[in-house]
């Protein structure tokens, strides 16, 4: 137990550094790599307390997709084009530490309303147990008991995919065919597409051009094998000079 | 005892983290050898007999190259980049089984290191995490080859990782466990079809699922024909352009050992892993393993690179569609199955 609680410091403490990094960096992909720290100590802790499940899903969403995005969007903009990141800006930095002060004062008066311990729900050792596994017991309880915010969460992100593909939709329906075309389309060849304009039949001759003539004075090596063309001697095989 | 397993699983974890190694070495001389049979020429042959000590001199080679920095890098992130594809590759075969038990010196050591009640997601996280190796380096670089490489394998591998995930939940749906272990189980049962007698690998009943499988892997791994990051006639070399010396090589081993993890992966989920005709046992997973191997060097020399739309193109508009469509049918087959359609 003990050294669980030691471990649980260490992680605490290294989460909490990388959620410091995060505010203090001055480069955003600084930033970005202090978040993706303080998720993976969040993850290690859910698996201390036996949440493996959940840890895992933390790494894949939070540190694996949302955080590998935001350090996409970040280095397609140029460094000069991003904002300024600490000062000259009062009225962005007061906001900050008025929203700051929100959510500190929410999840205190959480904790002091609720005591840190929490409630313990219906779930214990035993029964989860005896349903097969708390990836398994967590699965029974979401698609039964939270079912309507499963599907409402559904909804939402179908939604949302939906609206990112009308964005990106070319409007006129040539477009769209012709990007169709365009993706679809192998190239085996030459890279062109479909939709360019064809060759002339014949290229135009050479104006006050020479060609230049075949031939050149390095003669061609014929060799059946490798020890034919190399004077390095072969593994195991001495070979006179 | 519970710091015997421990000790026992550290020892077991040590032991496959340099087969690892050693195998990852001869990957390279084995990929070298085939894809020069492949293209009618001789491979290497000069180091040793057949050229088998021709990875040793690369290393040593490797490891007596400068180390550079650029000028431009950001320090700290340039030098660690490397370090971290090259530290989580490994990590991926902590769960594949590789046997039972086995009985040493009066103690039962199980041939895995980690028996983990989630490990194909985790096995799925290392993959997702992965990524900020090629990133990082990318963008410590401070070279535009270097980025746009970067933003490739960036866009690329969050979209085959969708499709890597999505083509293994059929089998989750018919093993009914997120454990290696009982897929295995589950797999090593016999398939009865009429008068014939299966193995129960999912190879047979999720086809569709092995292929999307096989696709996402070779793009995950960042191998040809998906080795956009890397394209040599458009990028220098992508991300790992300014590496030099054993930071290049880091990338190179991780490269390396993702496609035997992979491979390993593959033959476990899909093929039964140990399970074999005769005397089941490691050898059969080594095997298929090698099959998958060879498969990725024979597709290295079969097909031309894509080109970037056509990468994208194929992820999202042909293989997750075809994954949804496989979720769909396993999970109306599976309800079918249990009497409850």
């Amino acid at each position: 137990m003990t050294v669980q609680v030691l471990v649980f410091w260490l992680l605490a403490l290294v989460a909490i550094l990388g959620a410091l990094g995060v505010v203090a960096a001055r480069n955003p992909i600084h930033s970005a790599i202090g978040l993706v720290l303080s998720f993976l100590n969040v993850a290690a802790i859910y698996l201390i307390a036996r949440a493996e499940f959940l840890a895992v899903v933390q790494v894949i969403v939070y540190a694996g997709a949302v955080i590998v995005l935001v350090v996409f969007v970040t280095m397609l903009v140029h460094p000069d084009d991003l904002p300024e990141f600490h000062g000259r800006r009062p009225l962005r930095i007061a906001t900050g530490l008025v929203l700051g002060l929100a959510l500190l004062a929410e999840v205190s008066a959480a904790i002091l309303a609720h005591g840190l311990r929490g409630t313990p729900g219906p779930w214990t050792d035993d029964t989860i147990a005896a349903v097969g596994g708390n990836t398994r017991a967590l699965g029974q309880v979401l698609y039964s008991d939270f079912m309507l915010a499963i599907q409402l969460t559904a909804l939402l992100l179908l939604a949302a995919t939906i609206g990112a593909i009308a964005l990106a939709r070319p409007e006129a329906v040539s477009e769209r065919l012709a990007a169709a075309r365009r993706v679809m389309t192998i190239s085996l060849a030459h890279p062109r597409g479909l939709d360019q304009p064809a060759l002339p039949a014949a290229l135009p001759e050479p104006q006050n051009g020479r060609v230049k003539e075949a031939g050149g004075g390095r003669p061609i090596v014929l060799a059946r094998t490798a020890d034919e063309f190399t004077e390095q001697p072969a593994w195991g095989e001495w070979r006179a000079r | 005892m519970e710091w015997q397993r421990l000790i026992v699983s550290y020892i077991v974890g040590f032991v496959l983290l340099n087969v690892l190694l050693g195998l990852m070495a001869y990957m390279t001389w084995f990929e070298r050898r085939v894809l020069a049979r492949m293209q009618h020429r001789v491979g290497p042959n000069r180091t040793g007999p057949f050229g088998l000590l021709q990875p040793i001199a690369d290393g040593i080679k490797l490891l007596a190259k400068e180390d550079i920095v650029p000028a431009n890098a950001d320090r700290l992130v340039f030098l660690v980049a490397p370090l971290l594809s090259f530290a989580l590759a490994p990590l991926g075969a902590a769960v594949i089984p590789f046997g039972d038990t086995l009985h040493l010196f009066g103690i039962d050591i199980p041939l895995l290191v980690a028996d983990i009640n989630v490990a194909v997601l985790y096995v799925l996280a290392l993959g997702s995490v992965g990524v900020y190796g090629i990133i990082l380096g990318g963008y410590a670089s401070g070279n535009r080859y270097s980025l746009l490489g970067a933003l490739r394998s960036t866009a690329q591998v969050i979209s085959y990782e969708l499709v890597l995930g999505l083509s293994l939940v059929g089998v989750l749906i018919l093993s009914g466990s997120l454990s290696l272990q009982d897929i295995l189980r589950e797999q090593q049962r016999s398939l009865v079809l009429g008068p014939l007698t299966l193995p129960n690998w999912y190879i047979l009943s999720q086809p569709l699922a092995f292929a999307l499988f096989l696709i996402a892997a070779v793009a995950e791994t960042n191998r040809a024909p998906f080795d956009l990051p890397e394209a040599e006639t458009e990028l220098v070399a992508g991300y790992f352009t300014e590496y030099s010396g054993f930071r290049f090589s880091f990338y190179f081993l991780a490269e390396y050992i993702n496609m035997i993890v992979v491979s390993l992966l593959a033959a476990t989920l899909f093929l039964g892993g140990i399970d074999g005709p005769i005397a089941d046992g490691v050898w059969w997973l080594a095997i298929k393993a090698l099959f998958f191997l060879f498969f990725y060097v024979w597709l290295r020399a079969t097909l031309p690179r894509f080109r970037y739309d056509q990468l994208m193109g194929l992820a999202w508009k042909v293989l997750l569609p075809l994954a949804l469509l496989n979720i769909a049918l396993t999970g109306l087959v599976r309800l079918w199955g249990i009497g409850a359609l």
